[in-house]
């Protein structure tokens, strides 16, 4: 149905979508736990189940329709350079401020993402999408929730979650750096396409900051963050990587 | 010297081992206001009390019974509602209801008049 | 789920039994002997309701201390499969102390007052968080046996009599069920698995046994106390007829994949009935609960470091016309 380029182009964009969620789910996960009261800490590490359920879902797409490797394989024994996380994704979790908007910044684009996909012309990732959209809705309901609440808080929250914003945001635009074969996708109603999905994002965020009583920063004055749809990736996912696979390297072939 | 866990989420979280801060301790409903949790797990069902949730409002109370209260099984809605707005009995005044089970002219199982059909049944085929 | 069925009693801080007013409290006795529940807003002794708070906090702090042994291991997880399942537990055991937290609430003790205690070390919690889970397999030790052990105690504890108490726990069983099974899962894979996870799961059923053993507490003297607590359904068994129960239910399962416990006098006695075994050394017990155990210092300081790293959220949210309320149920 689809030709090589195309096909090509298609493991390009789940697979970057599916390390950025997989990323993204470890380091939320790290909350598990740690988070600043019991019943966040809870809602935390659902988020960060779902987003590792995701990268589970889209690594399935690859293996099962388009020849890949098995979703463990896949996740857990690549090299760091194999990886296309964006760099947002890859940071240590910080506090809270930082760890939050990520969260909201990543999800927001998601949510475009996956609305979007629910419609693709690609049958299995329109699937996905359709039974995952609801799940993000949330995300970003928890997200928008909080990061509102927060910039019209105390004069701590505020300031914390101004600086979290100008802190993330040039590593949040590198999100949607473009990739090879993209145009292919966009021609043929697979996927929206970057540079829509980032001009969706700016609307979003800027309504959701603007109602949190923040400045969103100006975007177009920023260097966006770029390089992990290459493979170059921050000093912070190699010990990452080698975590997730500390287990697994002991014995490759076991069963564990 | 900060701490080197086997967990390495806590090395990195950098906690100064030695640091015990005496003044630090929680301050009174530094943890909010409770919210009482009501679950439905279908429509058509009722809503039932499932517990409770900590939150600084309404709106963060639902974000987080949905996961303490609905992260399993099936759920289609749920309210949450201040504890201060409940308003309930106290178990020691059980006794306005102590007699209600007994009045039985409100229940259907009060009325029986099959043994006076059979009467007179009987009675009519005697004639 | 994470209580032990030891709950630490400083016997030298216990005030003296108070005298209560003999009308009300034969009715409350008389209403636990009926199989009723006592509720929140109950006529009840103040020593039911002290040794209630006591205990049901003790159950909470060691769930979300509970949380930290298993957390090691949560970036580690080989696998999505696995990956998921640690989350989703450790996750729930942060729910339980939340549910079991709310529960204590309803006898008149803050959350903040309950935690404050905990991370001042003046409350307790289950000495075996204060252990090190050092590799996978330990994962595997804690999801299977901790988890059994503590479910001996707490399906005995949900038939008592405090209902907040009773309805938690009850949520709380069905969700350990799948803790269990999870656990049993990665036990059963590591032991039938190659040389190398064989030789992990060994090796960390070793260093968990005399914890595990230590974990219902020492054998209850019979005090008047205890009797009391028995009556008054607060205490439902006791400690060594739960750690008879757990050996009958476990010891076979670990037994029956090859594998052994650091125990050479465990044994059934067929005549008794009863489990035979090596007492654990029970000086290392108090000295834990002292304070002194392996972890018990790291645990504490992140404990500590949470709260107060998320104080910043929790003040910016606090609202100027809150009002705390005990929660109903």
């Amino acid at each position: 149905m689809f030709n090589t380029d195309t096909l090509n182009a298609l493991r390009r964009l789940l697979l970057a979508m599916a390390d950025d969620h997989l990323i993204i789910g470890h380091r939320n996960s790290e909350w598990t736990g740690l988070g600043p009261i019991l019943e966040e800490d809870i809602a935390f590490s659902s988020i960060a189940q779902d987003k590792i359920g995701h990268a589970l879902g889209l690594y399935s797409i690859l293996y099962e329709q388009l020849g890949e490797a098995d979703p463990d394989t896949l996740a857990f024994m690549r090299n760091e350079t194999d990886f296309t996380s964006c760099q947002l994704v890859e940071y240590p979790i910080g506090e809270y401020d930082f760890s939050l908007v990520r969260h909201l910044l990543f999800d927001v684009a998601a949510l475009i993402r996956f609305e979007d996909a629910s419609h693709s012309a690609y049958d299995p990732l329109a699937k996905l999408a359709r039974k995952v959209k609801g799940e993000i809705k949330y995300h970003v309901f928890h997200a928008s929730t909080f990061v509102k609440q927060l910039g019209q808080g105390s004069e701590e929250s505020k300031a914390r979650m101004q600086s979290a914003l100008n802190q993330n945001m040039a590593l949040a635009l590198g999100m949607f750096e473009s990739f090879e074969g993209e145009a292919l996708l966009v021609q043929q109603g697979i996927y929206k396409g970057e540079a829509a999905i980032r001009t969706a994002w700016l609307g979003e965020v800027g309504a959701i900051v603007e109602e949190a009583g923040l400045k969103m920063p100006d975007a177009e004055k920023l260097e966006p963050i770029y390089g992990g749809r290459k493979g170059f990736h921050t000093e912070y996912l190699q010990p990452l990587l080698d975590e997730m696979t500390e287990v697994f390297r002991i014995d490759p072939a076991a069963e564990w | 010297m900060n701490i080197q866990s086997l967990d390495p989420r806590i090395t990195r979280l950098g906690i100064d081992a030695e640091e015990k801060n005496p003044d630090q301790t929680l301050q009174r409903e530094e943890h909010w206001e409770t919210y009482q949790v009501f679950h439905q797990k279908k429509r058509g069902e009722k809503h039932s009390s499932v517990g409770v949730v900590h939150a600084p409002n309404a709106e963060m109370a639902l974000l987080f019974a949905k996961e303490q209260y609905a992260r399993r099984g099936e759920t289609v809605n749920l309210w949450i509602v201040n504890t201060r707005d409940v308003l309930a009995m106290n178990y020691d005044d059980y006794d306005v209801f102590s007699t209600t089970p007994e009045k039985m002219y409100r229940d259907p199982a009060g009325y029986k008049v099959n043994d006076k059909i059979a009467a007179y049944k009987k009675a009519q085929l005697d004639v | 789920m994470y209580g032990g069925g030891y709950i630490h009693d400083d016997q030298k801080k216990k005030p003296e039994m108070q005298a209560e007013d003999p009308v009300l409290l034969a009715e409350f006795e008389a209403r636990i002997a009926r199989g009723e529940k006592i509720e929140p807003r109950d006529w009840m002794p103040a020593d039911y309701r002290r040794q209630l708070i006591r205990m049901i906090e003790q159950h909470a702090h060691s769930e979300i201390i509970g949380a930290l042994p298993e957390g090691t291991w949560i970036t580690r997880a080989p696998g999505f499969r696995r990956k998921l399942a640690l989350m989703a537990k450790v996750q729930d055991e942060v729910g339980h102390a939340q549910l079991l937290y709310s529960a204590a609430e309803t006898l008149g003790k803050s959350r903040e007052d309950m935690i404050n205690d905990l991370i001042n070390g003046k409350s307790k919690y289950s000495n075996v968080f204060n252990y090190p889970a050092k590799t996978w397999a330990d994962v595997a030790v804690i999801g299977f046996l901790i988890d059994a052990a503590a479910i001996v105690n707490q399906v005995a504890n949900s038939k008592g009599s405090y209902g907040p108490y009773c309805r938690a726990l009850e949520r709380i069983c069905y969700e350990e069920s799948f803790h269990l099974k999870q656990g049993h899962s990665v036990f059963v894979y590591l032991a039938t698995g190659t040389p190398t996870q064989r030789a992990m799961v060994q090796d960390a059923l070793n260093r968990w046994w005399q914890p595990i053993m230590h974990f219902f507490g020492p054998s209850d003297k019979m005090s008047q106390h205890t009797e009391t607590l028995m009556r008054w359904k607060v205490k439902m068994a006791s400690n060594d007829d739960m750690r008879q129960q757990f050996l009958s239910m476990y010891v076979p399962k670990i037994w029956e994949i090859g594998l052994t416990l650091p125990d050479p006098n465990l044994k059934k006695n067929p005549e008794t009935n009863q489990w035979e075994f090596t007492e654990p050394d029970w000086n290392e017990f108090y000295e834990v609960i002292k304070g002194n155990g392996p972890c018990n210092a790291e645990r504490l300081a992140v404990r500590r470091a949470s709260e107060e790293r998320g104080a910043w959220v929790r003040a910016a949210l606090k609202r100027a016309d809150q009002h705390y309320v005990t929660p109903l149920a």
